[in-house]
């Protein structure tokens, strides 16, 4: 297999060759534990999912983000603090539809295929998937705590609801990686920290 | 930062204990797939650590704990020679980055190495670099142990060395 040349400046601070191989390591027993693609793709986004709703936490706690105020803020949240902090890149975000629900990551480069080449008996495979499920487990499960007072912490629950998904795929020959995100709806509880 | 690295191995070993009853099978299936990663990450190692050649087993030791496990897991171990003959060591772990979000192994699963594929890392790297070494975990903080301990042991009779060993 060949080996990217010229990782540039982002593969100093992120070392993340251990955690590709290690992730292909993972798509791998799991195409020997599932017969078709299909099952593995859905297998991805649960593990996703299951992986995205602890690692939220650790982002809100490391970055510091206040909350978004609407759909566009956590999209550039998402591509700018997110990507850039788990995986060391920064996709851009194009393609807002027209009511504001909607949009693109373009990612140039993605990580998690540095060594990969899809076989040809994988072809629906969608290697990454395991991504849209972090991205829709973690936004399932954001909650900050907001103190008002010494004595009082309210807890806000913003929970939101998205489809994620790859529209295109460099491992299948598209020019770009393409992550789809619609936003379904949103649950805002305020709960005093006690009732939780 | 290496959490979503952290997280999606907790999810590998999580697979591979659905797919294998016996705890040996996950550990032996760990050491395996480190293995199959170790030979290709040593290219990624040389490559960005640009380091030369080491000239002694122990230098090779500290090698690993200092720069590699630096580079990869963002931790360094200490290293202690354990054998007589220079090829045998021990790396400690203080923190393991891994089990960050381990609390503990289920009973059920007493005998798992968790983090066996790192063995198998260092296993494969090492060949590939034609110093043949067996790499076991000896002890482990998920287990009960005071410390996490890899033990390396080269296999290779070490070769004329210009320099003393430490």
């Amino acid at each position: 297999m060949s080996r990217q040349a010229g990782r540039g400046t982002e593969s100093k601070k992120m070392n993340s060759e251990l955690f590709t191989l290690t992730y292909g390591a993972l798509v791998t027993q799991l195409c020997k534990d599932y017969e078709n693609d299909e099952d593995v793709n859905k297998q991805l986004d649960k593990m996703g999912y299951n992986i995205g709703v602890r690692l939220i936490e650790d982002f809100l706690a490391r970055s510091n983000v206040g909350r978004c105020h609407d759909f566009r803020e956590t999209a550039d949240v998402i591509a700018k603090i997110a990507f850039k902090m788990y995986l060391g890149i920064t996709p851009s975000i194009t393609n807002w539809s027209p009511g504001g629900d909607e949009f693109s990551l373009i990612l140039e480069n993605n990580p998690l295929v540095d060594f990969v080449e899809l076989p040809d008996n994988h072809s629906s495979l969608i290697y990454s998937n395991l991504l849209c499920g972090v991205l829709r487990g973690a936004l399932e499960m954001v909650s900050q705590g907001l103190s008002s007072s010494e004595t009082e912490i309210r807890t806000t629950k913003v929970q939101m609801a998205v489809d994620v998904k790859f529209v295109q795929d460099t491992l299948k020959g598209d020019s770009v990686t393409e992550i789809r995100m619609k936003f379904i709806r949103r649950i805002e509880d305020n709960l005093p920290a006690g009732e939780e | 930062s290496r959490e979503l690295f952290v997280l999606t191995y907790g999810a590998l070993v999580a697979q591979l204990c659905k797919d294998y009853e016996k705890d040996e099978d996950v550990n032996i299936c760990l050491d395996r797939m480190g293995y199959g990663i170790g030979v290709r990450l040593i290219d990624d190692f040389l490559a960005r650590s640009a380091v030369k050649k080491c000239r002694s087993y122990s230098e090779t030791a500290d090698m690993i704990a200092q720069v590699a496990f630096k580079m990869y897991l963002g931790v360094t171990a200490s290293v202690r020679c354990t054998s007589a003959a220079g090829n045998e060591f021990s790396l400690i772990l203080d923190k393991n980055p891994l089990v960050d979000f381990v609390e503990e192994l289920p009973a059920e699963r007493a005998s798992l190495c968790y983090c066996n594929l790192l063995c198998g890392v260092i296993r494969g790297a090492l060949e590939m670099v034609h110093l043949p070494a067996e790499v076991t975990f000896l002890q482990d903080r998920l287990k009960g142990d005071a410390v996490t301990e890899i033990g390396i042991t080269f296999l290779r009779k070490a070769e004329d060395r210009k320099h003393k060993r430490n």
